[in-house]
């Protein structure tokens, strides 16, 4: 039985990993549902010592360990908000950024360093006045990117 | 029933908190009047525990060795007490600036919530629960101000600690499984008697779990983009507050639960640790940016709590704590003095830089003193080279950004913060400095935490 719930655990920690390193963002978020049902499975596993399942037991019978259970329901409860908020903040980034791709994200990174590091060059320069006009860049390109989208 | 008010306050409040709207001014000052009453409740709780021993709650009134235990001691209280600290001062700091979602001062309360809860509770499950809470809380925070880096910042921070977590929960299992108790002195305790290979398993777990939380060196590659990318005042809480949860991790599930396992590590962590010193150093004085620089920053300052645990021995963990509350104290100041301007605003960011390279005026300065005599101790040449070359590189770093945030005239930037919101960056900074000019609590408070962690593990040699 236990060899069964390794291979279970170890077939969803695997799909899960693969899928977190997928560019779509959906994609990743399958993956980390995926590893939090790995963990559950290792949760009721770890109660695999002695036992049936309490579902139907017998006065004779011995009744397998209830708290692993409890702690398998608390965070399957934990994994399902902690999805769900994921879910949210990826529904908000497509809204924003129109995609749901990683590439485009790391494009407004890059962006954003792109200008710095321009601002960074006007300094070494001693260009007057480019200081104070572009001090907030990465906000600036914020309020354009959002009213665009607006 | 200090222990409990100090756990029930902020998280009756902040879920009711979390109903109203965040943007009244009104709800916002509530928040941080919350967060104040349950620093003054931990504060009591901390005297109360540092005079007469540990506080033991266990919950609904259960037998012994059913119930959750609650137990705070002096380890536990002074995180606790640390980070519900820099969250008032994050949340204080908000609410002068006019607070722009209507989650925010709920999210900040319920946080405390979860800090407090992880820092007083005696069972490796509910930890997961408390710390699920924090995480969850600070996820959402995360994303505060709604723009595209901080949204970019939230998917990332989320997506790696939801991972960090799930292995958390991982080894929780293993070693409910190999010692049949979810309690820490009995998990402890049994462990003892465990195939070493499975401990060890275990372990690592743990340690990968909360390294990820600390963003220690190959587990940082998602610290940079949220740290630059979150507002200044959610950076601080998330690299004065939650960064905790790794610190005070590694220190009770490190020293408390694996003491063998730790020992038999060392070489290991001080390995882990110097590369975090020098790769976060090397990089922040490559970054011109001030929040950029502050999160590599970031990385370089855990290497050395990494370091002084891979030490190990009773200097070496009152080492770490000092070094992490210090750390701690000095991140909340930097990231919430990089966000303002006016008069006061580079005295307090020059006191945070001092205290980060270790130069007298500062608390850092008796943090690298305890690192240096841990060096010492551990007769290691290339240790203390290590340090004195990490020590120097912060100095560079952090003057580097000083000399070029605040040493030229700025006319763009000529209108200066709130005075509060500069008041309450000059408050930290005291806070530095008295932690400097009387250490003296300060390394009471640790070594009396390092007694109570040591003393817990029957393991300890």
């Amino acid at each position: 039985m236990i060899i069964a719930f390794a291979l279970a655990t170890a077939v969803l920690f695997g799909s899960g990993a693969y899928l977190l390193l997928k560019r779509d963002l959906v994609r990743m978020v399958a993956g980390i549902m995926l590893i939090s049902q790995a963990a559950v499975l290792t949760i009721i596993a770890s109660s695999l010592n002695r036992g049936q399942a309490v579902i139907h037991v017998g006065p004779d019978d011995d009744p397998s360990d209830p708290l692993p259970q409890a702690l398998a329901l608390t965070a399957l409860v934990i994994g399902l908000a902690t999805v769900a908020l994921l879910l949210a903040m990826v529904h908000r980034v497509v809204v924003v950024f129109r995609t749901s791709e990683q590439d485009a994200l790391a494009a407004t990174e890059a962006e954003v360093e792109a200008r710095l590091e321009r601002k960074r060059q006007a300094d070494r320069e001693e260009v007057e006045g480019v200081e104070g006009a572009k001090e907030d860049d990465a906000e600036a390109i914020e309020h354009e990117e959002l009213g665009r989208v607006r | 029933m200090l222990l409990s008010i100090a756990l029930l306050l902020p998280w009756v409040a902040g879920a009711v908190l979390l109903i109203a709207n965040g943007r009244n001014r009104a709800v916002a000052w509530l928040a941080v009047s919350t967060l104040v009453a349950t620093l003054v409740v931990l504060a009591f709780l901390a005297a109360e525990v540092y005079g007469n021993g540990n506080v033991r709650v266990v919950t609904g009134h259960w037998p012994e060795g059913i119930g959750i235990v609650l137990e705070a001691d002096p380890l536990g209280v002074t995180f606790a007490l640390l980070s519900v600290l820099v969250v008032t001062a994050a949340a204080a700091y908000e609410s002068v600036g006019g607070v722009r979602t209507r989650t925010f001062p709920g999210l900040v309360v319920i946080l405390a919530a979860g800090l407090n809860g992880l820092f007083v509770t005696a069972d490796i499950f509910s930890f997961y629960v408390f710390f699920e809470l924090a995480m969850t809380a600070s996820y959402a925070l995360s994303a505060y101000g709604g723009k595209r880096r901080q949204l970019r910042a939230a998917l990332v921070f989320t997506a790696v600690n939801l991972l960090g977590s799930f292995i958390f929960v991982f080894s929780v299992a293993g070693a409910y499984r190999v010692t049949g108790t979810l309690a820490m002195e009995q998990i402890a305790e049994r462990m003892l008697e465990v195939n070493p290979n499975a401990v060890l398993l275990i372990a690592t777990g743990f340690f990968i779990a909360f390294s990820v939380k600390l963003g220690l060196f190959p587990f940082h590659f998602w610290l940079p983009t949220v740290y630059a990318g979150a507002r200044p005042s959610v950076a601080a809480i998330l690299s004065g507050a939650v960064a905790n949860i790794g610190a005070y991790g590694l220190l009770r599930f490190g020293a408390g639960l694996f003491p063998q396992q730790l020992e038999q590590a060392g070489l290991a962590l001080i390995i882990l640790g110097a590369v975090s010193i020098l790769y976060g150093g090397v990089l922040a004085v490559s970054r011109g940016d001030v929040a950029e620089m502050l999160a590599y920053s970031a990385i370089g300052q855990v290497g050395y709590v990494l370091v002084a645990l891979g030490v190990a021995g009773p200097v070496g963990l009152v080492t770490a704590v000092l070094y992490s509350v210090v750390n701690s104290l000095n991140k909340a100041l930097l990231f919430l003095a990089s966000g303002v301007r006016g008069a006061l605003v580079a005295g307090a960011f020059a006191i945070g830089s001092l205290s980060v390279a270790g130069v007298p005026p500062a608390a850092g300065f008796v943090g690298k003193l305890e690192l240096f005599r841990t060096g010492i101790l551990a007769d290691s040449t290339a240790l203390i080279v290590l340090l004195v070359a990490g020590s120097a590189l912060s100095l560079v770093y952090m003057f580097q950004v000083y000399q070029r945030c605040f040493w030229r005239a700025d006319p763009a930037k000529a209108k200066a913060s709130p005075l509060p919101q500069r008041l309450i960056a000059a408050g930290l900074a005291v806070l530095v400095l008295a932690g400097a000019l009387w250490p003296e609590p300060l390394l009471a408070l640790s070594g009396q935490a390092v007694e109570s962690l040591t003393s817990s593990s029957p393991g300890a040699s």
